[in-house]
């Protein structure tokens, strides 16, 4: 059993494809929303399986630099939508 | 690669698939919030096999501020006038890119080099995001200071107009 950076761009594919199927699939947009951050994750894992494997060129990090970035800016994207969205009212 | 990263890496993977299936199927915004820490927990554990270890604490924090914030007060629907049938297209576009993105990594000639970098990389890290690519990481603070106080202006607009 072995892991390679196929079997990496496999997983990242299926969040991706995860992802955006919770944003086109929900009716309700803060909902569909929740999918932006699986759409990261998978981009994150992807560059993070990059910089493991075959970063030949260049900075070897800089993927997993990448991945922390995506993962920080999800998180702001997901809480500017919700704010924006708003709460519904008390009863 | 050794057998016990590869279990963990699968163990993983498993995880934080099964965690965006739940995100994508689940209908309560509890279980979604469950299904992001889900994933944010197998999405750390992929990186620590990946050797990624700073980038698994930060992911799993994120992740974890993102299932509280999607699991947390009750947010307004918003509903858009989509038809049915844009759903449909649209999620036969999403089977479509997983297609295309598996295709792609099936049969793609990548080159494979050694990795000499440690487990966490923090110091190396810290370098590329402080010296190497700042500009980068201004530009994410910039995001996270506008997505900040934008998602704070919003919360306090509709508090008064109650």
């Amino acid at each position: 059993m072995t892991v390679d950076l196929v079997a990496v761009l496999f997983v990242a594919a299926a969040l991706v494809a995860c992802g955006a199927f919770a944003a086109v699939w929900r009716r309700d947009l803060t909902a569909a929303l929740t999918g932006v951050p699986v759409i990261f994750a998978g981009a994150g894992l992807a560059f993070a399986g990059v910089a493991r494997f075959s970063a030949a060129a260049g900075p070897e990090l800089i993927g997993q630099e990448v991945a922390v970035l995506l993962a920080v800016t999800a998180l702001a994207l997901l809480a500017l939508g919700l704010g924006i969205a708003g709460r519904e009212a008390s009863r | 690669m050794d057998s016990l990263h590869a279990i963990g890496f699968y163990a993983s993977a498993a995880l934080s698939v099964i965690g965006a299936l739940v995100v994508a199927l689940a209908p309560g915004r509890e279980l979604r919030g469950a299904g992001l820490a889900v994933l944010g927990i197998g999405l750390a554990g992929l990186y620590l096999v990946l050797s990624a270890g700073l980038a698994a604490a930060v992911a799993l924090l994120c992740y974890l501020a993102c299932a509280a914030l999607a699991a947390g007060p009750r947010y307004r629907a918003i509903e858009p006038a989509v038809t049915s049938y844009w759903r449909q297209l649209g999620a036969a576009g999403a089977a479509g890119l997983l297609a295309l993105l598996a295709y792609a990594a099936f049969r793609g000639d990548f080159v494979t080099v050694g990795f000499f970098g440690g487990v966490v990389n923090s110091a190396a890290l810290g370098r590329l995001l402080f010296a190497h690519d700042a500009l980068a990481t201004e530009a994410v603070g910039a995001v996270v200071l506008v997505a900040l106080v934008g998602a704070t202006a919003a919360w306090r607009v509709r508090e008064r107009s109650r």
